[in-house]
């Protein structure tokens, strides 16, 4: 049945102004009519959407189904739920499943999988190694006929500069993208959060801020010297902002991405060896979290990515210490980020939209989504007036740990319309 | 104690007001009296019960809380658990529950991971007292130094005090220094840039060797352990080194005698390494004292602290 979404704003990544439009998808999934002053077809179903934000579908670049091999944290579809839930309608899944994705036929296995799992579309990507152990190239050839979304181990850097080369210089034929966690193995040890009064204070091993920084220095050079494309997740600090920036002026062909968690938490809020904040790489200090939120403004970050990893509740119910790193995003994400910048106005939908939407999907070659006339319907429903409780009830993922929870953010995600 | 909000747990020095600092190392006091004593056993603890539950090996800690028990009258169950037996698989929640089900009014803990007797302080009725975990805190150490260093200062504020070591991996480090800044005793750190971590509290001053250590004039110097099996971390190039550096010898031993500096150590002590053979007979050493303090502070904490069980 045709529905209509009646007398609503539309949110678009080339404008600051909501237009005001209702907004006709057939039954085919497709957005027929949009605009001002429409009358409702006598078939359709009538949605009262005044006050209300249509929204174009959220794309996350770093997730973490867990499916296959760890279907007790979260599986293709629990994930794809928690997407949906959050606004999310596209994402690329890490390799680290087991087994780890590092050949074309496990690429295809996945997608058949994703086929019958997810109604939202879930890209995959490869290792750049054989099972992720940073010793020897994975099937390049294989997965790029697969059209594998980009290359990376995922959390593991890879350890040695020569064979971090090779990849490059091998994927570039491919023009394959090539991600990299950004992470200096030698450094970070058996660190938990950030290297500094915190972990002092709390007498955890720490992660110097220097162990991304000179992974990232070292993955820019890499490319520099290969001219491959490079793909930096999760950066946290001032100087990495500063390096990507530097590389991008050079005319490196590098991007970059920052979590949600990044962008709004600091060390300063780890209260009680809460383990719902302990990320990969961990939170920083104030100062990079302003750092950050400058970056995204004027662009040396390109995209927002949550880093979406489930660990279930009893695993993260150990100690500081030993607890896994990573806890989950796609529900979170648009929540926190209208609560802490969109309602304050440090930046509006246009660039939420950019940096959670458009500018991912054309890292990985897909069209942004917009909701026009012609396209086939990916948007959410956003009430603004509206409150949203995060607690885990309330979550669809399997593992409902994050740093939100027990906060009440302003605005509520009401529906995601997927064609 | 009246007007102390009652506490159930003590966890860090962090969390402590200057009344319930004060309260337990009033109290500590007639305890220690009672040494002297033929009869060195109170009543107070009659029928309740200490789990002393050590997840490090540690024979000094864990013998002082039992001796502590003992003379409060309360019934001590030792449990130390071999690092074999912390296998993957056996999580902190099971364990918590199994401690929760032997119904101990207080559960002393000693855990080589930071956080541990918090957690365990939140899933259980009993008293958790921290006997240190990780390198965060050991909170019954910093409260038997402060009640030492007071006893020969009654004038304690203003003073100086001067830790010596690897305050990077300290708890002991981290829970003195926070105390001593809490009663009004400046603190200075001597030992090498990699054990002196940069993220370090704000108030300690840091002083590069020991003819600064001097002229900044500390009224006692304590020595911090070094921990010999982290020599694989390559803090220190050697032994040899650290002692030539920072240990202390005949001829800084000379210079604390000027001064009429006291020494304390929270042991055991390593022979040569962070002290010489000779600094031992050290007139005004405290290390002694500061043992039978020990019992003292850890009888008032438990005098103190409220388990909930006491509610039944």
């Amino acid at each position: 049945m045709a529905r209509f979404f009646s007398q609503t704003r539309i949110a678009r990544s080339d404008s600051s102004e909501l237009q005001d439009a209702s907004v006709l998808v057939n039954d085919e999934g497709v957005i027929e009519r949009v605009g001002p002053g429409l009358d409702a077809p006598e078939d359709a179903e009538v949605l009262d959407c005044s006050g209300m934000i249509l929204v174009p579908g959220m794309f996350d670049l770093h997730v973490h189904a867990r499916e296959p091999g760890a279907e007790h944290k979260e599986t293709l579809s629990t994930c794809a739920e928690a997407a949906l839930h959050g606004g999310v309608t596209g994402m690329v899944l890490m390799p680290d499943t087991s087994p780890p994705v590092d050949t074309g036929n496990l690429v295809k296995s996945l997608q058949d999988l994703i086929s019958e799992s997810s109604p939202v579309q879930m890209l995959v990507s490869g290792c750049l190694t054989k099972k992720r152990e940073g010793t020897e190239l994975a099937g390049f050839f294989g997965m790029a006929n697969r059209d594998v979304a980009m290359l990376t181990d995922s959390d593991r850097t890879i350890p040695c500069p020569d064979l971090l080369r090779r990849c490059m210089e091998y994927a570039k034929d491919f023009d394959l993208l090539v991600t990299s966690h950004c992470d200096t193995p030698a450094l970070t040890k058996g660190g938990a959060i950030n290297e500094g009064h915190v972990s002092y204070r709390l007498g955890l091993p720490g992660i110097p801020a220097i162990s991304q920084e000179i992974a990232i220095d070292r993955d820019i050079r890499v490319a520099q010297q290969t001219g491959a494309r490079l793909h930096l997740q999760q950066i946290s600090t001032a100087n990495a902002v500063k390096a990507v920036g530097c590389a991008k002026e050079a005319g490196t062909s590098v991007t970059c991405e920052v979590s949600p968690h990044h962008l709004l938490l600091s060390e300063e809020e780890i209260e009680d060896y809460n383990t719902h904040f302990k990320l990969d790489p961990p939170l920083r200090l104030p100062r990079d979290v302003e750092a950050l939120v400058a970056g995204l403004l004027d662009d040396t970050i390109d995209a927002i990515a949550t880093n979406h990893a489930p660990h279930t509740e009893f695993e993260k119910s150990s100690d500081f210490g030993s607890a896994p790193f990573g806890v989950t995003g796609l529900e979170t994400a648009v929540l926190a980020l209208y609560d802490g910048f969109v309602r304050k106005g440090v930046f509006g939908w246009d660039l939420l939209i950019r940096k959670y939407s458009d500018q991912p999907r054309a890292i990985v070659g897909l069209p942004a989504v917009r909701i026009e006339e012609g396209q086939r319907a990916e948007f959410f429903l956003f009430d603004p007036e509206g409150e949203t409780e995060i607690t885990p009830d309330s979550m669809k993922t399997k593992s409902p740990v994050t740093p939100f929870l027990g906060r009440t953010f302003s605005g509520a995600i009401r529906e995601t319309v997927l064609g | 104690m009246s007007d102390l909000q009652p506490r159930k747990d003590l966890l860090d020095i962090e969390s402590l007001s200057l009344d319930e600092i004060e309260y337990v190392l009033e109290n500590a006091v007639p305890f220690k009296q009672l040494f002297q004593r033929s009869v060195k056993k109170v009543p107070a603890l009659r029928g309740k019960t200490v789990l002393n539950l050590f997840y490090e090996p540690s024979t000094r800690t864990s013998s002082s809380f039992e001796v502590a028990a003992n003379r409060m009258s309360a019934d001590v169950t030792n449990f130390t658990v071999s690092a074999s037996s912390i296998v993957k698989g056996e999580s902190l929640l099971d364990t918590i529950e199994t401690l929760q089900a032997m119904r101990s009014d207080y559960i002393v803990i000693r855990h080589q991971a930071a956080g541990v007797p918090g957690i365990v302080a939140q899933h259980t009725r009993a008293s958790v007292l921290n006997a240190g975990d990780g390198y965060h805190a050991h909170p019954t150490q910093a409260l038997l130094d402060a009640m030492t260093f007071r006893e020969v200062y009654p004038d304690y504020q203003g003073r100086k005090i001067v830790i010596v070591g690897d305050v990077l991996h300290s708890r002991v480090a981290r829970s003195t220094s926070t105390l001593f800044h809490k009663l009004g005793v400046e603190v200075g750190v001597l030992g090498p840039g990699s054990l002196v971590p940069q993220g370090r509290h704000p108030f300690m001053t840091r002083l590069r060797d020991w003819d600064e250590v001097f002229e900044w004039g500390p009224d006692a110097v304590y020595l911090l352990r070094v921990q010999l099996e982290r020599q694989e971390g390559q803090f220190f190039p050697s032994i040899a080194e650290y002692h030539k550096m920072y240990g202390m010898n005949s001829e800084r031993l000379g210079r604390m005698r000027e001064r009429d500096a006291y020494l304390m150590h929270p042991g055991p002590v390593n022979r040569g390494v962070e002290i010489t053979d000779q600094a031992m007979g050290y007139e005004k050493s405290l290390i002694s004292t500061q043992v039978e303090n020990g019992i003292a502070v850890r009888m008032a904490v438990l005098h103190w602290l409220t388990p909930e069980t006491q509610k039944d």
